[in-house]
């Protein structure tokens, strides 16, 4: 339906430079973000409250790409008019530049709790979990980004898929922390703050989800979300 | 789509969905076209077109320039008779007969089948004699009626409050849009059940361009609407359906909102989105 | 580098610019010299000239007095005047004076118009009394008044018979105008009736239902009209007694008494004792008189208002035939006839009709209207007056067809060009709202092609107005005794023969008697052709300006 020359095959010269544009810098927020989420967790695990500073900063930037990213959006609804394909390209770009500021915020919210962790010292329970969930859900953000810079719905189906497996991770490292604390009440306040990691790298693998829906939504021109994987494998197979 | 009303009484599947929620296969057919070819001379200009257009509904014609669209229209009311060497090969069955049969009366078939054209073509006459024009020609020449026709059309044509003071000035007078809105009147004043608009707004500025959407937006409660635009947005904006034509085949034809989000072939892709093939 | 410049100069185009304003301006100037020429030499014939008296000494004979207008004035070589045998002293230089001097009285002098050279001529003087009579016969009198007679009797004479006279003027003038009712408007009703009636017998007796009762009845009515006529007669006979009347003297230049009805002046008036203002008052009633009045004597004199009404009635008729026909013929060829060979042949006919010498019209028109079809109305309608003819001779009616004949193909050509500028959208409008081919023609079409039709109409009117030659095979003569239209069934005469301002001035600067006194007259009523040919074309102008105007904004 939609790949990536089909950007470039428009009678406007400048407005195939525009779509191409706007792409490149949502994968651009992508590949911070992805950046961030991966650098929030290695401060988390490497106790490196340096490194966890850098990434709270770098939000600020994600916020003001949201912002461009989304100007530029509406710069071009009201001067181009797209349909079709490039109406629905516009339509992702401008709802993915939602969730990847959220994944941003996340990753924030991941940085704060490594530096709070890291002031209240070594302890190593729980982040076999946080790094185990966080490998999948950086993976997953990754290839939600990699689906959208090559129109590729499979590899969006999949992530989408792979968001069941990381929510069914999270409660199994729900419970066994819990277990954690049952046994050593001391270490409540510790590993609660491991549970608020472990929930915004869940709300990530969500986010992440969201953006592969888009995907899908900007090749197969079809409405996945809310839909249940199975007939969203439907959709995204059905129509080769 | 089932409709879910929850207790606090909003209908959630209303808002969620577009208010209209179009098939194509469940309309009414107003005007088949069961495969249609034409001729001039020996160039063939539609290849064996099939569509059925639907009835009290915005059926929009686009394709690039000489994709046949404007000649399919023209087809409606006949009026590639006039063209010198054009043969047509098929039927098209107006509410079920066909208008090609031997015998039709094609004054009658034009007075069921209106037609606007590209450019205001109003007469040079009064506004008021250009709206009775049909029904004069019909032989109706009671003042009463005439007035009431007057009113009346000028009115469906939203006109009305505009000219109401000037009705026997010369309608060449009147603005662009006013003109087009007049020949619409005048369209409409001898109650035509079909109404074809060939590029109605290309001569006009935007916001007559609107005045006329809106127009055509109210008169589809009562006639089926056949436009033929060379502008996309405007195909998007006015019509429920819309057919997409090129080299003189029908290529695509379904709903608007689909044709415009989701097209179902790539050469109506690629001329919507304005991309070379 | 001159060179260079040159070229530049060529290339900027100036040189054509100079070049077309240049012809542009040529032909405005031979336009309005044309104009002003006409205009002078016409336009001064009608100013009250001062009469010059003088004792006019040919060398070797006697002395004699002289009085006239200066017409003209010009410069001889001596050794031509010597020549026609003039007693010339071909010493004195090399070129003389002549002088044309209008001196009138052409029962005494035999000639209006005397040459006279000017060395010889002495005394010259402008005597206040000296006075210029116009007559309804033998031109102007010049001469001074000695006294008014009323049935033989002397009624004034010295200082006051001048105001008696022209008091006595305008009475023989309110007489004339009496007369001239009654023997055309009462006594012509009078001759039609009879005319009218011997037809009826005619007619009658044609088709044998001629019987007594009938008979009697037209003797009845016959016997009526009679009557009529005697007292009328009696009348006329009467008022012409009455016009007879009065008389008076006037003694001429040298000397002797001549006595003048005053039934045949028109005017007298005593130029040199004119101010500028009465000049001109005299001026523009002369000028009146022109264009309101008959001729008289042989066209030289008096008006020339039944030519102008001639003219106009004959254009306004052709307009009338060619209109519906050229319209006709032009929506034929271009909106039914199928387009190809035929009808392309049939154009270049047309625009080659439009290229044949008038001349041949005229033949045609006098070959085919006259005999032909004229013959056959006069056989099939108008037995009753042969061996006489009604349309079997030139008239009206085959002057203005034949001029439709000529016109026509403008006006085909004209009205085809408007109709193929019609919009095709308009057409198809008025198709998709249901109305038929014809009904579209007649309601949208046509009248928007009416301008064209104008256009085709103006040109047409300028072809035929100033249309001669034909004419006068057709239908034209050089003095018609009635207008085609009056007062008598059937009011116009369509079959009566006119007169046209375009033969008249043939007629008067070729036919005349009196060269010299027609001159002038031939500048005027050529000056008035221009004239109406100017007004017929302005008002088809504005008719088809106001019609443009109504559909202009389709043209865009």
């Amino acid at each position: 339906m939609i790949d990536k020359d089909s950007l470039t095959h428009h009678i406007s010269q400048q407005f195939n430079a525009e779509l191409e544009e706007v792409r490149s810098h949502l994968l651009a927020m992508g590949g911070l973000v992805e950046k961030q989420v991966n650098d929030a967790v290695t401060a988390l695990i490497d106790a490196d409250s340096g490194l966890a500073q850098q990434v709270r900063e770098i939000d600020d930037q994600i916020n003001q790409m949201e912002r461009n990213i989304d100007e530029e959006c509406v710069r071009i609804l009201a001067r181009r008019q797209p349909a079709a394909s490039d109406l629905r390209l516009i339509i992702s770009v401008s709802k993915s530049v939602i969730d990847l500021e959220r994944i941003g915020d996340e990753a924030s919210k991941i940085a704060r709790r490594a530096i709070q962790l890291c002031e209240e010292g070594e302890s190593p329970r729980g982040y076999v979990e946080v790094r185990h969930i966080g490998d999948q859900v950086r993976r997953m953000v990754q290839e939600a980004l990699d689906a959208f810079a090559r129109f590729d719905a499979d590899l969006a189906l999949s992530v989408a898929q792979y968001d069941k497996t990381v929510d069914r991770e999270y409660k199994t490292a729900l419970r066994e922390l819990v277990t954690y604390m049952m046994e050593d009440p001391r270490s409540i306040s510790r590993v609660l703050n491991v549970i608020w990691v472990l929930r915004s790298l869940e709300r990530i693998g969500d986010h992440a989800r969201n953006i592969a829906e888009l995907v899908i939504y900007l090749v197969r021109g079809t409405d996945v979300r809310h839909m249940g994987l199975a007939r969203m494998q439907e959709e995204v197979q059905g129509k080769e | 789509m089932q409709h879910e009303t929850h207790s606090h009484g909003i209908d959630i599947a209303a808002l969620g969905r577009d208010k209209q929620n179009l098939r194509l296969a469940e309309e009414t057919v107003a005007i088949e076209v069961p495969g249609l070819n034409l001729f001039y001379g020996d160039k063939q200009a539609l290849h064996g077109v099939s569509m059925n257009i639907p009835k009290q509904r915005v059926t929009a014609f686009i394709g690039p320039s000489g994709c046949g669209k404007s000649t399919l229209l023209r087809c409606f009311n006949r009026m590639n008779d006039l063209v010198d060497g054009c043969r047509v090969d098929g039927e098209i069955n107006l509410d079920g007969r066909n208008i090609y049969r031997k015998g039709e009366d094609v004054a009658e078939l034009r007075r069921r089948v209106g037609m606007v054209f590209q450019k205001p073509n109003p007469f040079p006459k009064s506004i008021y004699e250009n709206v009775v024009y049909g029904l004069r020609i019909q032989g109706i020449n009671k003042k009463r009626v005439l007035d009431e026709a007057v009113e009346w059309a000028l009115k469906g044509a939203a006109l009305w409050d505009e000219v109401k003071d000037r009705l026997h000035e010369s309608a060449l007078g009147l603005s662009g849009g006013q003109q087009q809105r007049l020949v619409i009147a005048r369209t409409i004043a001898v109650e035509p059940e079909v109404l074809l608009l060939d590029e109605p707004c290309s001569a006009l500025d935007p916001i007559s361009t609107l005045k006329v959407e809106e127009l055509i937006y109210e008169l589809k409660s009562k006639y089926t609407i056949v436009i033929v635009t060379h502008n996309m947005q405007q195909a998007a904006r006015v019509s429920d359906y819309t057919a997409f034509m090129y080299m003189g085949k029908l290529i695509e034809f379904g709903d608007t909102d689909t044709l415009f989000t989701n097209p179902a072939k790539k050469q109506t892709e690629d001329y919507i989105t304005g991309r070379y093939g | 580098m001159k060179k260079d410049s040159l070229k530049t100069w060529f290339k900027s185009g100036s040189p054509w610019v100079w070049l077309n304003g240049g012809a542009v301006s040529i032909a405005i100037i031979m336009t309005l010299g044309l104009l002003a020429l006409i205009a002078v030499r016409g336009l001064g014939h009608f100013w009250p000239a001062n009469i010059i008296e003088g004792t006019y000494q040919i060398p070797g004979e006697p002395a004699k007095t002289l009085a006239g207008e200066v017409v003209q004035a010009e410069e001889v070589p001596r050794a031509r005047l010597a020549a026609t045998g003039l007693p010339v002293n071909v010493e004195g230089g090399e070129f003389m004076t002549r002088e044309l001097l209008k001196v009138g009285n052409r029962e005494i002098f035999g000639a209006d118009f005397s040459w006279v050279i000017g060395e010889w001529l002495s005394d010259v003087r402008r005597p206040a009394e000296l006075m210029a009579i116009e007559r309804r016969e033998w031109g102007n009198f010049y001469g001074y008044l000695v006294n008014v007679k009323e049935s033989g009797q002397v009624v004034a004479e010295g200082e006051g018979a001048w105001d008696e006279f022209q008091k006595r003027i305008e009475r023989v003038d309110l007489l004339h105008t009496q007369i001239e009712r009654l023997e055309k408007k009462d006594i012509g009703r009078i001759n039609a009736g009879l005319e009218r009636l011997r037809l009826k017998t005619r007619k009658l007796e044609l088709q044998g239902r001629l019987d007594a009762v009938a008979q009697a009845e037209l003797d009845a009515e016959r016997a009526e009209l009679d009557a009529e006529y005697k007292v009328l007669e009696s009348q006329l006979s009467d008022l012409h007694q009455q016009f007879q009347r009065d008389s008076v003297t006037v003694k001429v230049s040298d000397g002797r008494e001549i006595e003048l009805n005053m039934g045949k002046v028109v005017r007298a008036f005593r130029p040199n004792a004119m101010s500028m203002l009465q000049k001109f008052g005299f001026y523009f009633g002369k000028l009146w008189e022109f264009v309101s009045d008959d001729p008289r004597e042989a066209n030289t004199e008096g008006g020339i208002f039944p030519a102008i009404f001639g003219t106009v009635m004959m254009v306004l008729l052709m307009a009338v035939l060619v209109t519906p026909f050229g319209v006709i013929a032009a929506v034929y060829l271009r909106e039914y006839a199928r387009q190809g060979p035929l009808t392309r042949v049939i154009r270049i006919a047309v625009n080659n009709l439009a290229g044949v010498p008038s001349i041949v019209y005229g033949v045609f028109g006098l070959g085919f209207f006259v005999y032909v079809l004229g013959g056959s109305l006069d056989r099939l309608f108008f037995p009753e007056a042969a061996p006489a003819p009604t349309f079997g001779t030139p008239g009206l009616m085959w002057a203005s067809l034949t001029l439709a004949i000529l016109t026509l193909p403008v006006v085909i050509v004209a009205t085809e060009e408007g109709l193929a500028r019609i919009p095709r959208a308009v057409r198809e409008g008025s198709l998709a709202l249901g109305a038929t081919k014809i009904e579209t023609l007649w309601n949208v079409v046509i009248p928007m092609a009416s301008p064209a039709m104008m256009t085709g109409l103006i040109l047409a009117v300028a072809r035929a107005a100033g249309e001669v030659a034909p004419l006068m095979l057709v239908g034209v003569v050089k003095l018609a005794p009635s207008l085609p239209l009056d007062g008598n069934y059937p009011y116009l005469h369509l079959d009566q023969k006119i007169m046209h301002l375009g033969f008249h001035i043939y007629d008067v600067g070729f036919q005349s008697p009196n060269v010299e006194a027609a001159r002038p007259l031939v500048y005027a009523t050529a000056l008035l052709l221009v004239v109406v040919i100017a007004l017929l074309n302005f008002s088809a102008v504005y008719m088809r300006n106001h019609l443009r105007e109504k559909y202009k904004a389709l043209d865009h």
